[in-house]
């Protein structure tokens, strides 16, 4: 018996001992060196951060730092990701260095669980390379900026031109939504499809609103969200222009209603009809250039720069002109508890500079957010790239802070009223109206 | 007439009864004992049912969030979470869906098949019992993410799913079952998975069912069918609402199954209450909301349970 109480007693230290030991672990080992995490959730993105950590651990090893990198590589969704790096981010169990798309980065920020950047900005001599105009995008509502973007992109209609110049439809770029809408009319009375995919409804997650609404609404109204008070406006007119926008093209029976209620939305649309040829337009940022329809993307077309072509936006009211809404993609944030913020931040600015950057840009296909990669191999063997970091110049984008999350909630709702035919334009706009009232709370709307 | 009484024992042996000290020193270790048994068991629960289950129903009536400048400073808001949700379209939808998904699939398809399932098996002429057990039994056995990435598979809109490749025989076309018949896909896949609990059950309460009451009812002419209406079925009443009971309140918290089949979706046809939670909770970050809907379907769950118990007069 007393045998047997001491080897319990045995087990019961071992474990202890263990589990105290695991809690304590720490990244920073005796023999001076610190072993940092980075946290990729897309296999594109993953396979080209393996490719450069080495050199990383390399420069920093030439300047006396001996900082070991540790991948913590998760392929996960969007929403996937949000909802495990929430868990994270709040258990202060998050890697030292993640990269997240950056409609993420204001509500994180907001709520104080990522480290402010401006600091080590400052003193960063690559940060006087970033254009202007994304330097002011990345400051948050208070003043900070909280995530380094590294690529960035212009979200237009990408069209099938082999299949729109075989059905003898105008491929010239489309003056007005009036315009565009005629056009793929003719197209579905030829086809008997449905031409053209933007996203909308639930299914899509948060995407619906910045990939699908947003980029439209920016292009006619740009007065939705004041940065100063930080409050939206419910009532700004371009909403109610939209929402109608969406109604039309779906009493004309041009969205893919069934595919865009599939819980992957963007598989049977993007991934399987417009490589096919039967849905002819859809809304997509540069990367589809790369990620999606790229050799090495989630559904290779054959000949992609032949067959595939963009238009920017068709204006939506009278005195709109075409235009493109600028993406800012995404960047690399630290955690307000992460233990090696310094160091985080050294592998974020490595990532950001030249051959690294390149690397990814070409990988993920996105254009680059400072004005020294034009030359850097392999991004400058990219002219589809290249052309889009020109086209940011001109391209229309409004940033926004606190409640983005509840308002991209609510644009979902309500245009998947419109899909499912429960309501019209002015019906899901009133729908919107209340639902971001309700979720936005006083504080947060005009 | 003969009174018989049992003497001590410690009497009829000539033991003396232990002094009072003794007895107070065998109930401390028997107290030690409880606690040591029962102590960790407890400390657990609290830890990880009772204390979570409390601070769920303090967060319900605050308008705590994930993220946003609101994750900072919650505010006590009342009743406020309770009111936007039951006036909400969606969530009052979700409700319904769950009720249905829970009325067709549980209390009907799982106890109507599980029923059969036992009463087949009870009978003492079928070959193969050990067969037939087994493959009802295994859906109960597989994983859950397993069984519902096997179903999708069955259901894939694709000409090569299991289910299209059937029906193509018959000349169909290809069928995204989980696009056009979202509902009755999942009630299919949950009856499938909770049959084999419900047969265990069903006949584990058969087997007590007594064979001379059985062997009358069939002497006096009664019909099987009448045989298990007015003989069986009375007397199995307690075991047959008890799984009623509890196959009730794993359908209303339902949620792997579900979301990995369908997501909640299309247009939020199969979007039950599990899911609505965890959009609202986790995807929008609300914890208040979500866990203020979580509370709603507590009582709901609570007032199922009472009637049950009621119905049945089972003890649990």
């Amino acid at each position: 018996m007393k045998r047997n109480r001491g080897i319990a007693a045995f087990v019961v230290a071992v474990v202890a001992a263990g589990g105290l030991a695991a809690c304590s672990a720490d990244s920073s080992s005796s023999d001076g060196s610190v072993t940092i995490s980075i946290m990729e959730f897309q296999q594109t993105r993953i396979d080209s951060i393996k490719k450069v950590l080495p050199g990383f651990e390399a420069a920093m090893k030439k300047q006396g730092k001996d900082i070991k990198v540790k991948l913590v590589a998760d392929v996960l969704t969007d929403d996937q990701f949000k909802t495990k790096v929430t868990q994270q981010l709040i258990a202060g169990q998050a890697p030292d260095l993640i990269d997240m798309g950056d409609s993420l980065v204001p509500g994180f920020a907001g709520a104080g669980y990522l480290a402010p950047l401006d600091d080590y900005l400052d003193k960063w001599d690559g940060w006087d390379h970033y254009y202007p105009q994304f330097k002011e995008a990345m400051v948050r509502q208070d003043g900070h900026i909280y995530a380094l973007v590294h690529d960035t992109g212009v979200q237009n209609l990408f069209y099938r031109k082999d299949v729109l110049t075989e059905l003898g439809i105008d491929t010239s770029q489309p003056a007005t939504w009036d315009d565009l809408i005629a056009r793929l009319v003719e197209v579905k009375e030829k086809t008997g499809g449905t031409p053209i995919v933007i996203p909308a409804g639930t299914a899509w997650g948060g995407s619906t609103w910045t990939e699908g609404f947003q980029p439209i609404l920016g292009g006619t109204d740009q007065d939705y969200y004041d940065l100063e008070t930080g409050k939206w406006d419910l009532e700004s007119s371009g909403f109610a222009a939209v929402f109608d926008l969406y109604s039309e093209l779906y009493s004309n029976g041009l969205l893919p209603v069934q595919d865009l209620e599939n819980p992957n939305p963007w598989e049977p649309t993007k991934y399987v009809k417009f490589p096919a040829g039967e849905i002819q337009v859809a809304a997509q940022g540069t990367s589809g250039w790369k990620f999606d329809w790229g050799p090495n993307g989630a559904a290779p077309i054959p000949d992609l720069t032949e067959k595939v072509d963009t238009w920017q936006y068709p204006a939506l009211r009278s005195g709109d002109e075409p235009f493109g809404w600028s993406g800012l993609g995404s960047g690399f944030a630290i955690p307000e508890k992460s233990e090696h913020k310094d160091e985080a931040m050294l592998l974020a600015q490595y990532l950001s500079s030249g051959e690294p950057l390149a690397e990814q840009l070409v990988s993920s296909g996105a254009a680059a957010p400072r004005d020294d990669l034009a030359d850097v191999k392999p991004y400058a063997d990219e002219p589809k790239l290249l052309q889009a970091g020109e086209d940011l110049q001109s391209s229309v984008y409004v940033p926004t802070g606190d409640g983005a999350e509840q308002i991209a909630q609510a644009i979902a709702a309500a245009t998947e009223l419109i899909i499912t035919g429960a309501a019209d334009g002015k019906e899901a706009y009133a729908a919107f109206v209340k639902d971001a009232t309700d979720l936005l709370g006083p504080t947060l709307v005009k | 007439m003969t009174s018989i009484t049992d003497a001590p024992a410690s009497a009829a042996v000539g033991i003396r009864p232990p002094s009072p000290k003794r007895r107070s020193g065998r109930r401390t270790r028997h107290s030690a004992l409880l606690l040591l048994l029962l102590g960790p068991a407890a400390v657990l629960i609290a830890a990880f049912i009772v204390a979570p289950a409390v601070y769920s129903v303090y967060l319900s009536f605050t308008n705590t969030q994930l993220t946003g400048f609101a994750a900072r400073d919650p505010q006590f808001v009342g009743f406020d979470n309770f009111v936007y949700l039951l006036t909400n379209a969606d969530f009052i939808a979700s409700i319904g869906h769950t009720g249905e998904f829970v009325l067709y699939s549980a209390i009907i398809g799982q106890t109507v098949l599980g029923m059969v399932a036992a009463l087949i098996l009870s009978r003492p002429w079928i070959r193969g019992k050990g067969l037939y057990g087994a493959a009802i039994l295994m859906p109960m056995v597989v994983p859950e993410v397993v069984a519902s990435l096997t179903w999708a598979s069955v259901l894939s809109s694709d000409s090569s799913g299991t289910l299209n490749q059937l029906t193509g025989l018959f000349g169909a076309a290809s069928t995204d079952w989980l696009q056009v018949v979202p509902m009755a896909s999942i009630i299919a896949v949950n009856i499938w998975r909770g049959i084999a609990f419900a047969m265990i059950m069903f006949q584990a309460a058969l087997e007590d069912v007594p064979a001379e009451l059985i062997e009358a009812a069939r002497i006096d002419g009664a019909s099987a069918v009448q045989v298990f209406r007015h003989v069986t079925l009375p007397l199995i009443r307690g075991p047959v609402f008890l799984y009623l009971l509890l196959t009730t309140i794993s359908t209303v918290g339902a949620f792997g199954l579900v979301y990995l089949l369908t997501q909640g979706g299309p247009g939020g046809q199969t979007r039950i209450a599990a899911i609505y939670i965890y959009e609202r909770a986790l995807q929008f970050s609300q914890i208040g909301i979500g866990s203020a809907a979580s509370i709603i379907l507590l009582a709901i769950v609570l007032i199922l349970g009472f009637v049950y118990v009621r119905l049945a007069k089972v003890e649990v």
